[in-house]
């Protein structure tokens, strides 16, 4: 009898842990359950707004990466036209000095033409002098070797200057100067040596004309600008 | 009868006191497990109000049905078969049957008292 109630109670001892624990199980499984499926809309609304958000974000993060593009454009574009500004401006003062709106100052050489010293009795003076013809001669030359500017006895020739002879005096846009002539050029200091001194060259003929010609280099040359 | 119900609730402590969590493919065994034991109870029960009770039988059938249960309930996993199902069956109209007995017999012996 005592043996038969301890295997009763054996049997109700495992019965009650059985279902319990089988309870708990159930409970335990329901609870996962019920709370996975009423996260689950929550989870997928979140996941859905955050799905959005880096839609959004990318789709910004695209937008700056073209807004960033579009100012280095611009700004590579001022600079570019800066840049041609001040080509232009240079142009513009080069051009200005080449047509004398601007003073000009550099290195240079000066050429003396004086009529010769000595003239024989038999001659006519005429044959000795210094004409205007020289003095084209001597500009012309200047300029085709380069010269940026050029001026007689410190007045400045334009590209409309005249130079003409006028008695004994040769008359540069209206003004007389008496010999000797000393005509100033800015630009290459050995380009021009060279180019005037060239066998029969320019001052070849001036000397062969009676004219006396003395060449020398001179530094800072100044050149007023035209005073209209 | 102090002790049945002593050890009823000790296993009930111990069940909620156990806090494992065991894979679902084993729930089956688990609702098996149940299943066996309460038969068992309740056949023993009988047994017990018919005067028949042997504990070789109660205890070899305890053990022997939990065992054979699980086996089908095993087969059945490996076979992709729901084969437990027979097993909770066969335990359940035995359930049935040994509460209808009991209850017979109860009444019976109500009767008899009343007289």
């Amino acid at each position: 009898m005592k043996s038969r109630k301890l295997i009763f109670a054996f049997v109700f001892f495992v019965l009650g842990f059985l279902l319990t624990f089988s309870y708990q199980y159930t409970k335990s499984k329901n609870e996962v359950t019920q709370l996975s499926e009423k996260d689950w809309e929550q989870d997928y609304y979140y996941r859905q707004q955050l799905i959005e958000l880096e839609d959004k974000n990318k789709q910004l993060r695209n937008e700056l990466a073209n807004i960033r593009q579009e100012i280095q454009t611009q700004e590579q574009e001022l600079a570019n036209e800066a840049d041609v500004l001040k080509d232009l401006v240079d142009q513009k003062l080069n051009l200005q000095k080449l047509v004398g709106e601007l003073s000009v100052s550099g290195d240079g050489v000066a050429v003396t033409l004086s009529d010769s010293s000595y003239i024989p009795e038999e001659e006519h003076a005429n044959q000795y002098i210094v004409h205007d013809r020289h003095i084209h001669q001597v500009v012309n030359e200047l300029y085709s070797a380069g010269a940026k500017a050029i001026a007689i006895n410190g007045q400045r020739i334009y590209r409309h200057s005249s130079i003409s002879c006028v008695g004994p005096v040769i008359s540069i846009d209206g003004n007389n100067f008496p010999a000797p002539f000393v005509i100033t050029a800015i630009g290459d200091q050995h380009t021009l040596e060279v180019s005037l001194n060239l066998q029969n060259g320019v001052v070849d003929n001036l000397v062969q004309d009676n004219v006396e010609v003395k060449l020398e280099k001179k530094s800072n040359i100044e050149m007023l600008a035209r005073e209209t | 009868m102090w002790l049945p119900a002593l050890f009823l609730v000790l296993g009930l402590i111990l069940g909620f006191l156990t806090n494992i969590t065991i894979p679902d493919i084993y729930a089956n065994y688990l609702s098996i497990a149940v299943l066996a034991a309460l038969d068992t109870l309740f056949g023993g029960i009988r047994a017990q109000l018919e005067d028949k009770f042997d504990q070789k039988v109660f205890i070899t059938g305890f053990f022997f049905n939990v065992s054979l249960a699980a086996f089908l309930a095993f087969l059945g996993v490996q076979l992709g078969i729901d084969l437990y199902l027979a097993a909770i069956f066969a335990f359940g109209v035995r359930l049935f049957q040994n509460l209808a007995i009991i209850r017979r017999l109860l009444l019976e012996k109500y009767r008899f008292i009343k007289k």
